[in-house]
């Protein structure tokens, strides 16, 4: 390493790997500061991808959400422990049976066009949600068996589902349920996914601009004050300005941070996580993405796989642990369970339960009849050679190096005799084989802070392509498990159940979990009070610029 | 072409009469393999007729439609009016065949990629309901068969109308609106620093010792074969990150464009002085230089003045290669510096599937190479009148 320029964060050219490393220079330590948060100043914040649409009744991508929380309020919040606190309801109740949901709204918000927030803005956004021409691609979903929502008087609010819906608080929790000035939606309906001043909510920020892949700009909303309960004040947000800067690649999110042209960057990649945790300057956050862990789904329906004990096989010969461990860094964990550590219901008593065995994964290979060897290795039965399709998706979709993590898997499997072909598709292709059941592996994961995000991929009803069983597993026990999770607003009865669906669905080997995504956020030392969701995303109605 | 094309008849105003008009226009090796490169449609064949607009010597052409219109004969000047609106009716036949053909190979590429309209719009992601997929299929008409989606496209393009995007849930016109100038920003920058860099550098290793020409040669074909987007990465790396000069976090002003319009011109910059050097070297082997040189003019001199309208010409030739890399070139360096424009959108819907985001630029870059090469060629025809003879008007 060698250092060029007074500033000191010096950098390494890579040159060699054609890669390019930035190496924080050690040392250094966070200047004395003040502990009371000052108001003022703009905070930057560079991200990895551009949203699409900004609509969150219609996006269903991450970062749509993430952005839209500074803009929109929802009825209630969720802490870490999967207790939801009033926001925008004071108190609510739900039917014994959990068909209904009534919600007694605050009495003194207003969204920042002056419009108030009512019973009618609630009807409003959620009719708007489910309406077929919003073509709302998730928020519709997290609505489930939405039948409608009665007005009780002009802050009280029913919402009606036509059959038991615990995962509902969970969805009307974030931001893709949030509320829209019921204005917005009549007059600016058509102006919703561009982004801009057009997208009214109530929340601590008003959207001022977006400049399409380059940055979105939200200003203070300087008349808010009914922050929920899970923050750390009420009234308005610390920050005169807050801009998303979008900065696509790794290198240049990662030095723009370094170089403090940004304050907080997005998914660091886990390469650069050592480096950024030396510099004194910067501070890393990290936290387990909840929901569906990436996993590798196992088509239950389709030959070979349709004996279990091939299944398994390849379930317990996966150098899980050495393989997640190389590709990352050791950033990411392994995962034992389909559902990650941070979702609520997490099932402890899976971890270690399978670790890799190569022999018993050889043994059980043998039992199956895949006796034969053939001239590459590879094992056969009858002649044939034990080969199965594990579909690339589409570059754009390829993310955290799982193109790398698939080479690790198929080398695996091929030591066991086990040929895996990993095609490229374009996304048209693939989505269309995939949803007819003409893999044999696929692999996904989805993000969600409710055990209820273990229906869309194991439940039988929950097939491609509105749900994502991949497995395509028709389990009855597993289905009545599900139900009854979701038919339940009791912590315990839901950590036997989805417990349950854990298990069965490890030991069935329909799924093999592969890692816990994480989220890794960088920081200058300097933003103070950051928060994260339960869902692992900023939080910034708390967060102040230390003049220091 | 011609012969008659290549000859230029302007240039020997009066200084250099001993040069004898023989500037070849035919590309070295190198630019015309080079001009196959391009990643946009090939312009008409006629494009790379001679930029009479960069000719240095252009108001000496412009003397030429005097000469002519001093002729008696009024008859004749019908005829050139006659034979002239023909000549442009022919050019706006082909440029609107091009983009027929642009719009339509545009089409059937998207249109023919295997699988679901619908869930390649819709992504692997979404929980996205059967009734809102019949939605999406009703609204873009992809239950209709593919010949009725192509005559539809045709006759909302031809009225004007470039539809609206599947993704952004805006319209096409909206959003190119808001693209095209931050790229021809870019764009310009980018060619306005290659131009100034690979004349000064022509200028002052044509012909000069062999290492240095060795060493510049060296450096033109690393610019040329490293990768833009690696490069960018690069430049941020020194110039941004290391030494703080020039910003990638506030990318507004002129300071935010100096970087992505440097790594945009430097691949260019390795074609173009090679191309110049070459066409110098040429050009200093005249005789018409050695009058110069007798008459006491110095060694830049006849260099700068003399010497680079000849190797000024084959430049013309790379105008269908120059465009087709600065839009293509933009494309990764948008993506790597963030920056808003046709290129990251474009990027961003061939991605997400998104039809109408995807022709509309395709078309678009047609109709820019077809104005382009138009423009060439038509401001030739009035600057040079030798052409028009040539071309059979009068």
């Amino acid at each position: 390493m060698h250092r060029v320029g007074p500033v000191c964060r010096p950098v390494v050219l890579a040159l060699v790997a054609a890669v390019l490393a930035l190496a924080g220079c050690g040392g250094g330590s966070a200047a004395p500061s003040s502990s009371t948060p000052i108001s003022g100043g703009s905070l930057t914040y560079a991200i990895d991808t551009a949203p699409t649409c900004f609509d969150p009744h219609v996006s269903g991508q991450d970062i749509t959400a993430e952005i839209d929380r500074n803009v929109f309020d929802s009825l209630v919040s969720v802490d870490a422990k999967a207790q939801f606190h009033p926001w925008l309801a004071t108190s609510w109740e739900a039917a014994p049976d959990l068909t209904s949901y009534t919600f007694h709204l605050r009495h003194d918000v207003t969204f920042t066009d002056g419009e108030p927030f009512d019973a009618a803005a609630v009807k409003a956004n959620f009719d708007h949600i489910v309406a077929p021409t919003t073509k709302s691609r998730y928020a519709a979903s997290l609505l489930g068996p939405y039948a409608g929502t009665e007005l009780l008087d002009q802050y009280t609010a029913k919402v009606d589902f036509s059959r038991p819906f615990a995962p509902f608080l969970q969805a009307a929790s974030t931001a893709y349920l949030g509320f829209y000035s019921p204005k917005a939606l009549t007059v600016n309906a058509d102006k919703l996914c561009a982004g801009g001043p057009a997208n009214v909510g109530s929340g601590p920020f008003i959207f001022k601009s977006y400049t399409k892949n380059q940055s979105v700009v939200l200003t203070r909303n300087p008349a808010y004050r009914w922050a929920p309960e899970t923050a750390r004040h009420d009234g308005p947000a610390y920050l005169d300005t807050l801009t998303f800067r979008i900065l696509p690649e790794d290198s240049v999110r990662v030095g723009a941070l370094s170089s403090g042209q940004v304050d907080v960057a997005r998914a660091l990649p886990p390469v650069n996580v050592p480096a950024v945790s030396k510099d004194g300057d910067l501070r890393v956050m990290r936290a387990a993405v909840p929901g569906s862990v990436y996993s590798i789904y196992l088509n239950t329906g389709l030959a070979p796989f349709d004996d279990p004990r091939v299944r398994s096989a390849v379930q317990l010969g996966i150098n899980i642990d050495q393989d997640v461990k190389t590709v990352y860094f050791g950033q990411y964990q392994r995962a034992w369970s389909p559902m990650s550590p941070s979702t609520p219901a997490y099932d402890t008593s899976l971890e270690k339960s399978w670790p890799y065995n190569p022999k018993r994964a050889g043994e059980l290979l043998d039992e199956a009849g895949w006796t034969g060897r053939d001239g590459q290795g590879f094992r056969t039965r009858n002649g044939s050679r034990l080969t199965v399709v594990w579909p690339a998706p589409p570059r754009e979709y390829v993310r955290e190096q799982r193109d790398v993590l698939a080479q690790a898997i198929q080398q695996d499997l091929a030591k066991l005799g086990v040929e895996v072909t990993h095609p490229s598709f374009a996304i048209g292709e693939y989505t269309t084989q995939a949803y007819s059941g003409k893999f044999h592996m696929l692999d996904l994961a989805w993000a969600r802070f409710d055990p209820d995000v273990l229906r869309l991929f194991f439940d039988s009803a929950s097939g491609p392509p509105t749900g994502q069983n991949a497995s395509f597993l028709r389990d009855t026990d597993v289905d009545s498990w599900l139900a009854a999770g979701a038919a339940s607003l009791d912590p315990a009865v839901r950590a036997d159940a989805y417990g349950k669906v854990q298990h069965k669905v490890v030991d069935v080997a329909a799924v093999v979990p592969m890692y816990v995504e994480t989220a890794i956020i960088g920081s200058s030392r300097r933003v103070r009070d950051l928060a994260l969701d339960p869902n692992t995303w900023t939080l910034f109605h708390d967060a102040w610029l230390d003049r220091a | 072409m011609t012969p008659a094309f290549a000859r230029r008849p302007g240039d020997a105003s009066g200084t250099i009469s001993a040069e004898p008009g023989t500037t070849d226009l035919a590309a070295p090796a190198g630019a015309t393999s080079a001009a196959g490169t391009g990643r946009e449609p090939a312009p008409p064949s006629g494009a790379v007729a001679p930029d009479a607009a960069v000719a240095p010597d252009a108001a000496d052409g412009l003397d030429g439609p005097t000469a002519i219109g001093d002729a008696p004969a009024a008859g004749r000047g019908r005829r050139i009016v006659v034979a002239a609106s023909r000549a442009v009716a022919i050019r706006v036949a082909s440029a609107l065949a091009v983009m027929l053909g642009a719009a339509t190979v545009a089409f059937a590429a998207l249109a023919l990629l295997p699988g679901d309209p619908v869930s390649r719009l819709l992504g692997p992601m979404t929980t996205a309901s059967p009734a809102v997929r019949e939605q999406i299929r009703e609204d873009y008409g992809f239950d209709r068969p593919l010949v009725a989606q192509y005559g539809h496209y045709l006759g909302q393009l031809a009225r004007g109308r470039l539809g609206e995007s599947y993704q952004l849930q805006q319209p096409v016109s909206a959003l190119l609106r808001d693209s095209l100038w931050p790229t021809a920003q870019l764009a310009l920058a980018a060619l306005a620093f290659a131009l100034l860099v690979s004349t000064a550098i022509a200028v002052s290793t044509a012909g000069r010792r062999p290492w240095l020409r060795a060493a510049v040669s060296l450096g033109e074909f690393t610019a040329v074969s490293v990768p833009p987007f690696w490069l960018g990465i690069l430049l941020l790396t020194l110039l941004s990150f290391q030494f703080q000069i020039f910003p990638v976090a506030g990318a507004d002003g002129i300071l935010a464009l100096v970087l992505p319009a440097l790594t945009l011109a430097l691949p260019i910059i390795g074609v173009l002085s090679q191309v110049l050097r070459e066409g110098l070297e040429r050009a200093l082997r005249e005789p018409f230089v050695v009058t110069a040189r007798a008459r006491g003019l110095s060694q830049t001199a006849v260099r700068a003045r003399h010497a680079l309208r000849h190797a000024a010409l084959p430049l013309v030739t790379l105008t269908g290669w120059l465009t087709g890399n600065l839009l293509g070139g933009a494309v990764p360096v948008e993506s790597v510096f963030g920056r808003p424009g046709v290129g990251s959108l474009v990027l961003a819907a061939v991605q997400d599937g998104d039809m109408p985001v995807v022709m509309a630029v395709v078309v678009l870059s047609a109709l820019v190479f077809v104005v382009l090469s138009t423009v060439v060629d038509l401001v030739y025809v009035v600057v040079d009148p030798r052409l028009r003879t040539a071309a059979g008007v009068v």
